[in-house]
């Protein structure tokens, strides 16, 4: 599974400080999030496409695998918005289905929105290594070594919870376990998959907590790393061809 | 009001990852349901709402709900339903966090967490306005988001205090909460 994380090539991505990586790209989110001009929703979609698909080092295959969910969601998204949208200028209309020209606009724009959302995470995660992330969370942005020392230990738990989840599924379907109907079924449903599973993943962050703190492990105690983060060269680069390319895609929309 | 321990905050985002890789399979009953999707599509949301109020009502201590909703974004967006996951898990957090606070922490009802739910969605429903979702006809939107709401209600409130309730009876929980001055008086009998 995690071999499936190896890039192709180390592109110049993967040198970017990752914590100030995951803050221009969450900005970008934002942005994508507020704009409501449907050209620079396309253009945004194109430039973060240009990132995904150049930049971020994978195999073609890989990146057409990946590419399968982002243009289901695209499709999704846009579909709802053009059957369902509100508009005055109607093309075609069949029962409680309205397709208008505002709803085509609109629908381009929230699959184009989701196209750069969709871009913008792959790239991320593509490009980054968890750890590292936390640590320059932890060593350029100054977030308390408890939140990034908890995150690093519970996402290191997740082979653990999910093969819990397979056993719990499994034992449940060996004793063919029938659950009602209606609400009360999704509610058995919840019930008999998440208590045996909080109760043991509860027990186990409590003992991975005191062992931790056994080890002299101190909250807001001053520390050293073993993993240093900097801030380099690149990441000087990378703040600039951002920055540049955001902009002339904003302006190329408006002066087309 | 007590402050979050080391303890209590690795349990917290425990949870959140739990949360996570549960809706990652919670995806499956989507399919179950396939038939009579739309409504009931928005009858299964509240399930992403849960995480929050889950872990307040379980740790009962001030941000637990808000770094709870984080942690199970992160996982989920890592997991890969996408990165803007990330803003709603921040959001519908936040949302139940303030609930939770108007009441100063200390109301843990059936009621208080089923209201947190419904400000968590509407919280997401304020994030779709802004991305767009809303733009639909005013019908849509009002059966989309009340259905919404009701869910919200229905696994945050009920759902999540009864499981609390069982995961109490399974006696984990006296690992994390604090023990009553009740007990220490029943010890001196």
């Amino acid at each position: 599974m995690f071999n499936w994380f190896t890039p192709k090539r180390e592109t110049w991505l993967f040198r970017v400080n990752p914590a100030l990586k995951f803050i221009v790209f969450f900005a970008f989110l934002i942005i994508t999030l507020v704009n409501q001009s449907l050209s620079f929703a396309i253009s945004q979609a194109i430039l973060y496409g240009i990132l995904f698909y150049v930049f971020s080092g994978y195999s073609l295959k890989k990146l057409s695998l990946l590419s399968i969910p982002l243009a289901i969601s695209f499709l999704s998204t846009g579909l709802t918005m053009l059957l369902f949208g509100k508009g005055e200028a109607v093309i075609w209309q069949w029962g409680l289905f309205k397709i208008s020209e505002e709803s085509i606009q609109h629908a381009l724009l929230l699959g184009s929105k989701s196209l750069s959302f969709g871009f913008v995470g792959f790239t991320f995660i593509l490009t980054i290594q968890p750890v590292l992330f936390f640590y320059a969370m932890m060593q350029q942005f100054r977030l308390p070594s408890k939140y990034a020392y908890s995150f690093i230990a519970a996402f290191r738990l997740i082979p653990a919870v999910t093969e819990e989840l397979q056993i719990r599924r499994n034992a449940l379907k060996v004793r063919n376990i029938q659950f009602s109907k209606g609400f009360r079924g999704f509610y058995e449903r919840l019930q008999s998959y998440t208590v045996p599973l909080f109760a043991q993943s509860i027990r186990r962050a409590q003992r991975i907590a005191v062992a931790m703190e056994a080890k002299q492990y101190q909250m807001g105690a001053a520390r050293t790393y073993y993993y240093p983060t900097r801030y380099t060269g690149i990441d000087m680069v990378f703040l600039l061809v951002m920055i540049c390319s955001l902009s002339s895609a904003f302006f190329l929309s408006i002066y087309r | 009001m007590k402050k979050l321990k080391f303890t209590d905050l690795l349990i917290t985002i425990m949870i959140g990852v739990v949360f996570g890789v549960l809706m990652k399979f919670w995806d499956d009953l989507y399919t179950v349901v396939k038939p009579i999707m739309p409504v009931a599509r928005q009858l299964l949301y509240g399930m992403w709402f849960m995480v929050g109020p889950f872990a307040f009502l379980l740790l009962r201590k001030p941000g637990t709900a808000l770094i709870a909703s984080i942690a199970g974004a992160s996982l989920s967006a890592f997991a890969g339903h996408g990165i803007e996951v990330l803003m709603y898990g921040l959001a519908q957090g936040l949302a139940a966090e303030l609930l939770f606070a108007a009441f100063r922490y200390k109301r843990y009802s059936i009621l208080i967490a089923g209201l947190a739910g419904i400000a968590s969605c509407l919280a997401s429903f304020g994030l779709d306005l802004v991305y767009g979702y809303a733009a639909l006809e005013t019908w849509a939107l009002i059966v989309k988001y009340g259905l919404r709401a009701i869910s919200a209600f229905i696994f945050t409130g009920i759902f999540a205090v009864l499981i609390v309730r069982a995961l109490e009876a399974t006696g984990v929980t006296s690992l994390i909460r604090p023990v009553d001055k009740k007990e220490y008086t029943m010890l001196d009998q």
